[in-house]
C-alpha cells in the first residue's frame, strides 16, 4: 500500500500548485466575460464593481466579435505564428545541413550561432527596432542612404549614367507602421528562433545512418533526392517538436509587439486583450476565451501529433 | 573520378566559408549592439562614425545613475535564483514519483502538465492583477514574481526532470529500497548524485527563462520587484537619442545570460526536446 500511495503524495504539491494555477485565474476570466465591468465609468457607476447583477450573456462575446480590431489580431496571431513556424523550420534545415559537417572551428560556430536564443525578448526587440531597422538612424537607413548616393555618383557618367538615371531613389521602410511592424516582429523572432531549430536539427543529423546514404548513392540517387527521401523522414520528429515548442512560445508573443507597435494599430490576440483590460475588462476577458479556445485547438492538435513519440 | 575530387576540394573550402558566414551574420545583431554600446550618444547616430570613433566606457559608468541598473539586475538575480530553487523542491520529488513509481495516470499527467503552458498568459492577466493587488496584497513583490516564474516554468522543468531520471536504471533505485534505506534517503543519497548533471542542466535553463521572462515580470510589478525585462521595456523608443546608452545597459542586461547559455549549449537540446532527439 505504502508503494502506492508515497508516489501520489510527492507528486501532490506539483499537481495542485498547476491545479490552482490554471483553474483559479481562468475561472475569473470566464465569470468576468459573462458580466458588464469596466475600470471607470461615470455613467454607470454600478458597473465598476463585478457583480452577477451586472450579467449581460454572451452580450461581451457579441461585441467582441463585432470589433474591427478582433478579426486583425486574430489574423495576426496566425500570420505572426505561421510565418515565424515557416521560416525557422525552413532556414533551420537549411543551415543544419550546411553547417553538419567536420570543419576547423565548428565549436565556435555552434556557440556563435546559438547566442541569439539567449537574447531576453525586451532587448531583441529595442536593438532590431533602433539600432538596425529604424529609417533614419538605423543601420537600414544608413544602408539605403549609402546605395542612394552610390546611384547618385554613377548618374554623372557618360553612358551608364543613363540607365542609373532611371532607378528611382530608395525609400527605406518604416518598420513601425501598421503592417510592416508585424514583419519586423516576424523577423526579430526568427532571427531569435533559427539557432534553437537549428542546434536541434543537427544533434538529430548526427544519428543519421550513413550506410543507408552510402547505398542510395551507389544506386545513383542524387543528392537532392537523397534529402528528400532519407533525411527529411528522419527529421520528422525533431520538426514536429519545434513546431510545438515554438508554438507554445510563439502563442503569447508580447514583448516584442509591445515595443515594436505601441500604439500604430498593429496587434495579437494577447495585445488586444492588453488594450481592453485598459478598461472593459467583460471585453478583455471575452477575449481572453477565444485566445483560450485558439490555444486548446493547436495544443490538442500538436500533442496527439507530437506527445506520443515524446512518451516512448 | 577526377571530377568528384576537384569538387570536394572545392567543398572542403565553400562549406566552411559558408558556415562561418551565416554564423557571422547571426551573431552580427549582438556584435553590433555590444560595438555601439562603447560610442557616445551623439557618434552612436552620426554616419561619419559608424566604424572609426574613440571608444568610451562612459555608458557603464553612467549606466546606475541612468538607469538604476543594479537595482534591476538584483532584483533579477533574485527572482531568478528562488524561481528556479523551488521549481526544483516542488519538481525532483514528483519527476521521481513519475518515473520511477508510474500509475495508470503518468502519461495523462505529464500531458496535462504541458498543456497549461500552452494557456495564454493575457487571458488571465486582469484576474491574476485583481487577485495580488486588491485580494492577496502581493503586487509588485519578489514573492509574488518568484511564485509566478516558478508556476510558469513548472511543468518544463518536471518534464526535463522525467526526462533524465528515465535513463537511471530502476534496479539501482530497487536496491536502495532492498537496503531499507527510506524515500526520502533515496532522493537525497541515490537519485540526486546519480542525476546530478541533469538536474544541475535543468536549473540552468529554467534560470535563463525566468531571466528572460517579460510578461509576468512586467505586468505584475511597477517598481519595486521590477526585473531587466521591464527596465528595457520601459526605455524603449529613444527616437535615436540615447542610442549609446540603451546598447550599454541592454548589454549588460544579456550578457550575463548569453554567457550562461554558451555553457549549457549541449544540454539545451536533450533539455528542450524532452529527450527525444539525442
Amino acid at each position: 500500500m505504502a508503494d502506492r500511495t508515497l508516489p501520489k503524495i510527492l507528486q501532490t504539491p506539483a499537481v495542485i500548485l498547476l491545479l490552482i494555477w490554471m483553474i483559479v485565474p481562468l475561472s475569473m476570466t470566464l465569470y468576468f466575460s459573462f458580466i458588464r465591468y469596466v475600470l471607470s465609468s461615470t455613467v454607470r457607476p454600478e458597473w465598476t464593481t463585478p457583480a452577477l447583477s451586472n450579467w449581460r450573456g454572451f452580450g461581451n462575446y457579441g461585441y467582441v466579435l463585432k470589433a474591427k480590431d478582433f478579426v486583425l489580431a486574430v489574423q495576426n496571431s496566425v500570420l505572426i505564428v505561421g510565418s515565424i513556424l515557416i521560416l525557422t523550420v525552413l532556414l533551420g534545415l537549411a543551415i543544419a545541413v550546411l553547417v553538419n559537417r567536420g570543419f576547423p572551428g565548428r565549436g565556435i560556430v555552434r556557440v556563435l550561432l546559438i547566442s541569439p536564443f539567449f537574447v531576453m525578448p525586451a532587448v531583441n526587440a529595442v536593438l532590431w527596432i533602433n539600432m538596425i531597422l529604424d529609417p533614419v538612424l538605423g543601420l537600414q537607413g544608413l544602408a539605403v542612404g549609402g546605395l542612394n548616393s552610390l546611384i547618385d555618383g554613377l548618374r554623372d557618367f557618360p553612358v551608364l549614367g543613363y540607365f542609373f538615371n532611371l532607378w528611382p531613389t530608395l525609400e527605406p521602410i518604416s518598420f513601425r507602421a501598421t503592417q510592416t511592424s508585424a514583419y519586423a516582429v516576424i523577423m526579430m523572432v526568427t532571427w531569435q528562433w533559427t539557432p534553437f531549430a537549428v542546434l536541434i536539427f543537427m544533434t538529430s543529423l548526427q544519428s543519421e545512418d550513413e550506410s543507408q546514404k552510402e547505398a542510395a548513392t551507389l544506386d545513383g540517387a542524387s543528392n537532392w533526392s537523397k534529402f528528400i527521401n532519407l533525411t527529411v523522414p528522419h527529421l520528422g520528429r525533431p520538426i514536429a517538436i519545434v513546431i510545438m515548442i515554438q508554438s507554445i512560445f510563439h502563442l503569447s508573443l508580447y514583448a516584442e509587439i509591445e515595443i515594436v507597435s505601441r500604439g500604430n494599430g498593429n496587434k495579437n490576440l494577447p495585445y488586444l486583450i492588453g488594450e481592453f483590460a485598459n478598461n472593459n475588462i467583460g471585453a478583455a476577458s471575452a477575449t481572453g476565451i477565444f485566445a483560450v479556445i485558439l490555444a486548446n485547438i493547436i495544443a490538442i492538435f500538436l500533442l496527439r501529433m507530437v506527445g506520443k513519440t515524446l512518451m516512448d | 573520378m577526377a571530377t568528384i575530387t576537384q569538387n570536394s576540394r572545392f567543398s572542403k573550402v565553400l562549406w566552411p566559408a559558408v558556415a562561418w558566414l551565416i554564423a557571422l551574420i547571426f551573431f552580427f545583431p549582438i556584435f553590433w549592439l555590444v560595438f555601439t554600446s562603447f560610442k557616445t550618444d551623439q557618434d552612436a547616430v552620426n554616419p561619419e562614425f559608424l566604424f572609426r570613433f574613440t571608444p568610451t566606457l562612459e555608458n557603464y559608468t553612467n549606466m546606475t545613475q541612468n538607469y538604476d541598473y543594479w537595482k534591476f539586475a538584483t532584483n533579477s538575480v533574485i527572482t531568478s535564483t528562488f524561481a528556479t530553487l523551488f521549481a526544483l523542491i516542488v519538481g525532483v520529488p514528483a519527476a521521481y514519483a513519475m518515473a520511477f513509481n508510474p500509475s495508470r495516470h503518468t502519461k495523462d499527467i505529464l500531458m496535462w502538465m504541458l498543456s497549461t503552458k500552452m494557456l495564454p498568459a493575457a487571458a488571465v492577466l486582469y484576474p491574476m492583477t485583481f487577485l495580488t493587488k486588491n485580494f492577496l496584497q502581493i503586487y509588485d513583490t519578489h514573492f509574488l514574481v518568484v511564485l509566478v516564474l516558478c508556476l510558469v516554468n513548472l511543468p518544463i522543468v518536471i518534464w526535463m526532470l522525467f526526462t533524465y531520471f528515465k535513463e537511471i536504471p530502476k534496479e539501482i533505485i530497487e536496491a536502495g529500497k532492498m537496503d531499507g534505506v527510506n524515500t526520502w534517503g533515496e532522493i537525497k543519497d541515490i537519485l540526486i548524485p546519480l542525476a546530478w548533471g541533469g538536474i544541475a542542466s535543468t536549473a540552468l535553463l529554467t534560470f535563463i527563462f525566468c531571466w528572460n521572462e517579460a510578461y509576468w515580470t512586467v505586468r505584475l510589478t511597477t517598481f519595486n520587484a521590477s526585473t531587466l525585462s521591464t527596465l528595457i521595456e520601459g526605455n524603449r523608443a529613444p527616437e535615436g537619442l540615447f542610442f549609446g546608452r540603451l546598447s550599454a545597459v541592454s548589454t549588460a542586461a544579456i550578457a550575463p545570460i548569453v554567457i550562461l547559455g554558451w555553457f549549457c549549449q549541449k544540454q539545451l537540446v536533450a533539455g528542450l526536446t524532452f529527450g527525444a532527439v539525442k
